[in-house]
């Protein structure tokens, strides 16, 4: 166990896991050969990786559909055996499900709810409170705690079915940290979420960080969540991380730039915005430019100045450009 | 920290609250399934008595004892369906992620699976048979205490041996996704626990006894009542459920082992 | 018509394909003949007739249900339900076809599957217990039991429709729907012949369409109906139809008016 440093929340070395799939084809006589003679897909799903997180650290995991983050977060949330490899979370290995370990952890998921539906949340909140063996008096400063910062006011007594879908997301968070975990795990938390709330919810887990130093790690195939919140990002595809480190030296090597959607009300010519930037698409009114990020301002006040804006958007770069960057690199 | 006794009952008692509050929140609904249920104990019973008001026997059973036989298969049935119920919904717990929920927090995955889920209109339905239960023991001759002992013991050993089957299809819940419907080859079957199995030629009898000990569960109690059954099978009713109770917890674990959630 | 046709072959293949719930499904039903069966062998095992049954015609009873059960209660109100609470409905209203003659098509597809399957068990059960049934030998008969089937199955077919339309106004219209269902095998006498009930309930239960789906064609078979009355019987059970067909025709116009008026 030469291997394992000192007190980290999370250390991984060769963590692998397969998933088997049965293969069947198409149609009646698939069918009936499936029968006779089941053949098998196997999938890597995690390959082999390593990587080490103090305790405290906000770290994002990124990448795309199906690169491999949610199937991370399952194995170092016990739910999932890994296929090899080996991994301490708190000091314990996570698919042996020790009451111990699971009650300093938590993992959410960003379509899924642990919330009764015809029931109020507060509902939830009680029976986890039996689930995680919490005394009356932890259990009201730790609600009221969560009510407070989750700016939830009266919304945890009415029935979960009556709640909007921001209500609902942040009801969830609340029986999810219901017992304050040490290390929490976000499986794409803002995933359908509007813009607001989307920032609501990162907000609330900046803040949460800070008040309880709970080590976090939040999976996203979204960019914006991961500028807004990590300084440590590591960046994984096809089941292998290709970038563990600064999320600023990632953005200033392989997004240093942003992407701006514009719309007009008269038709336009490509060549037109050439100045501004590099043009990667554009329609008979519109037009889609990849500009520095430090140039950015400026090209849009430009644009607005110049021509008639109908609508106009900026974004991060989309995660599977900065993978395929990253993967032209090494 | 709690004693794991006292946890679980809070966690039970919780569980089993929220679930007949759910319950009650679909009034409509509810009131057509303890109807329906009502409307079947009813008819059954109506059905027996008046078969009875044309012959004195059948099987060699009186009205009364034929009552007992199916009032027992009953209150077996019935507590399977108020405390497992459950596993009812173990598909869908498993396809819609709850599952996975259950196994990041600190309780039995399986304690939540089978006792999530209380149906408070089975109590309802359960009142009745209690009460004419109650009704014919003081029908019939007297009995010496041994044999309502042994009455309550292999009632109680019946729902034993219901709970394994429950494990069981709990178990497969988890590890396949067809099969859904192996709880209900379960009721089915328990169907022919409604009579009492010596209406039912040899072979059956035997199927009954040994391969789907529904016979066990709900004719060996009465009849262990009435005294006509040798304690030889008293000791091979009590081997058996301890026999499918390990086998099936040993299932479980392993069906667990193989468990690979839903992935996004 | 031809899509109704289509409808009617891809929902054969489909129930073919579904072998495992078939066979739950044929299993279940196997369980409830056999115990009847048992039941009444051991009832009429001494005595010459139970209420003007004798034994061969309470056997054959018992088997013409398990071929009715498959004809007749295989219903689509659950598929109903199903498709108005998640909104698929709204599908098949935007387009020309009617949803009745669709969920038809794919009730008969069924009915076959299952029509066979009962025949084929039948067979194997009549084998088993060697003879000892009530063929009846008169052509006429078979044809007025076919008759009659068909109208019943037809009965229970807009009887489904009409009672799971109540899923257009409430989210809960599963109790009420098991609660029918359970109520009408009982009526209907598919678990036993009317006869054992007291003749008070049975002239209640005449003023309802229920007895003529199964009592009535089981008794045309064993011939317990003279020719004439048969006629008689048969033209009320057409009527019956039609009123079922109407009402739910009906009621199926009102509940697509709420679920449009309420934007889907």
């Amino acid at each position: 166990m030469g291997k394992w440093g000192m007190g980290a929340a999370i250390e991984t070395h060769g963590l692998t896991k397969d998933y088997r799939s049965p293969v069947k084809e198409p149609g009646l006589r698939g069918g009936v050969k499936a029968l006779f003679n089941r053949k098998y897909k196997d999938t890597r799903a995690v390959d082999s990786i390593d990587f080490r997180i103090e305790a405290g650290e906000l770290v994002g995991f990124l990448g795309a559909n199906g690169a491999g983050k949610t199937t991370t977060l399952k194995m170092l949330s016990g739910l999932l055996t890994p296929t090899s490899g080996e991994a301490l979370a708190l000091g314990h290995v996570p698919w042996r499900r020790e009451a111990d370990f699971q009650r300093k952890i938590s993992l959410v998921m960003g379509q899924r709810s642990q919330l009764w539906w015809e029931l109020p949340a507060q509902e939830t909140l009680r029976l986890n409170q039996a689930i995680y063996d919490l005394d009356e008096i932890d259990f009201r400063r730790n609600s009221d705690e969560l009510v407070d910062l989750l700016d939830l006011g009266e919304h945890l007594s009415v029935p979960v079915k009556k709640l909007s879908l921001g209500e609902r997301m942040r009801a969830e968070l609340a029986a999810a940290l219901l017992h304050r975990p040490s290390l929490l795990l976000l499986d794409e938390p803002t995933i359908g979420l509007d813009v607001v709330m989307q920032k609501k919810v990162r907000e609330f887990i900046k803040a949460y960080n800070i008040r309880s130093g709970a080590t976090i790690m939040l999976t996203s195939h979204n960019m914006t969540d991961v500028v807004e919140l990590c300084k440590r990002v590591i960046v994984i595809d096809k089941g292998r991380i290709l970038y563990d480190g600064a999320l600023d030296l990632l953005v200033r090597r392989y997004a240093d730039y942003k992407i701006l959607r514009a719309r007009f009300s008269t038709s336009v010519s490509a060549e037109d915005f050439r100045a501004l930037g590099t043009v990667v698409g554009s329609g008979e009114n519109s037009v889609t430019l990849e500009i520095p990020r430090s140039r950015v301002a400026a090209s849009a006040a430009a644009l607005l100045r110049s021509y008639p804006v109908s609508d106009m958007n900026v974004e991060e770069v989309a995660i599977d450009d900065i993978v395929r960057r990253l993967f032209s690199q090494t | 920290m709690s004693s794991p006794v006292r946890r679980y009952a809070r966690i039970w008692a919780r569980t089993a609250s929220m679930a007949m509050q759910a319950q009650l929140t679909y009034r409509l609904g509810s009131a057509g399934f303890l109807l329906g249920k009502m409307i079947r104990l009813f008819f059954f019973f109506a059905f027996i008595t008046a078969i009875f008001s044309h012959v004195k026997t059948v099987a060699g059973y009186s009205l009364a004892e034929t009552a007992l036989f199916f009032l027992t298969f009953n209150l077996v049935d019935m507590i399977a369906q108020i405390f497992f119920r459950g596993v009812y919904g173990a598909r869908r717990i498993v396809s819609e992620g709850d599952f996975d929920f259950y196994l990041l927090q600190p309780c039995s995955p399986l304690f939540r699976m089978i006792f999530s889920s209380v149906d408070i209109l089975d109590v309802v339905t359960l009142l009745p048979v209690l009460a004419m239960i109650g009704v014919l023991f003081a029908r019939l001759p007297p009995t010496g205490w041994i044999q309502y002992a042994a009455y309550a013991l292999l009632t109680v050993n019946g729902v034993a041996i219901v709970l394994a089957i429950h494990i069981l299809v709990a178990a497969l819940a988890v590890r396949t996704q067809e099969l859904e419907n192996a709880i209900w080859i379960y009721r089915d079957v328990m169907f022919m626990g409604k009579f009492p199995v010596d209406v039912y030629g040899k072979p059956v009898r035997w199927v009954l006894t040994f391969a789907v000990p529904v016979a066990v569960m709900t004719t060996f109690p009465v009849k262990a009542l009435l005294g006509i059954l040798p304690s030889v099978w008293i000791a091979y009713a009590l081997a058996l459920s301890s026999a499918t109770l390990a086998f099936a917890l040993w299932f479980w674990r392993d069906c667990l082992s193989r468990y690979t959630s839903s992935s996004s | 018509m031809r899509k109704y046709l289509v409808a009617y072959s891809i929902a054969l293949q489909e129930t073919l394909q579904r072998r495992s719930t078939l066979l739950m499904d044929r299993l279940g039903g196997l369980a409830i003949v056999v115990s009847l069966y048992s039941f009444w062998s051991a009832l009429l095992g001494d005595q010459p007739s139970f209420l003007g049954y004798t034994r061969a015609e309470m056997l054959t009873y018992v088997l013409a249900i398990n071929i009715l059960r498959s004809f007749v209660f295989t219903g689509r109100g659950w598929l109903l339900v199903g498709d108005i609470s998640s909104g698929r409905i709204s599908s098949y209203l935007v387009r020309p076809v009617s949803y009745h003659g669709y969920a038809l098509a794919l009730d008969l597809a069924q009915k076959t599957v299952h029509l066979a399957s009962s025949l084929v068990e039948t067979s194997l059960l009549v084998l088993a217990v060697s003879g000892n049934l009530f063929l009846p030998k008169d052509p006429a008969t078979w044809i007025l039991f076919a008759v009659a089937a068909l109208l019943s199955s037809l009965i229970f077919f807009f009887l489904e429709m009409l009672v799971s339309s109540l899923a257009f106004w409430t989210s809960e219209s599963g109790g009420p729907l098991f609660c029918f269902e359970l109520f009408l095998q009982f009526a209907a006498g598919a678990f036993f012949p009317l006869d054992v009930l007291p003749a008070g309930l049975r002239r209640l239960l005449a003023a309802t369409p229920f007895p003529y789906m199964v009592f009535f064609p089981a008794r045309v078979f064993l011939e317990k109906v003279p020719p004439s009355e048969a006629l008689r019987l048969l033209s009320i059970e057409a009527a019956w139809l039609l009123a079922v067909v109407l009402a739910a025709r009906w009621v199926w116009g009102l509940g697509v008016k709420s679920y449009a008026a309420e934007g889907g």
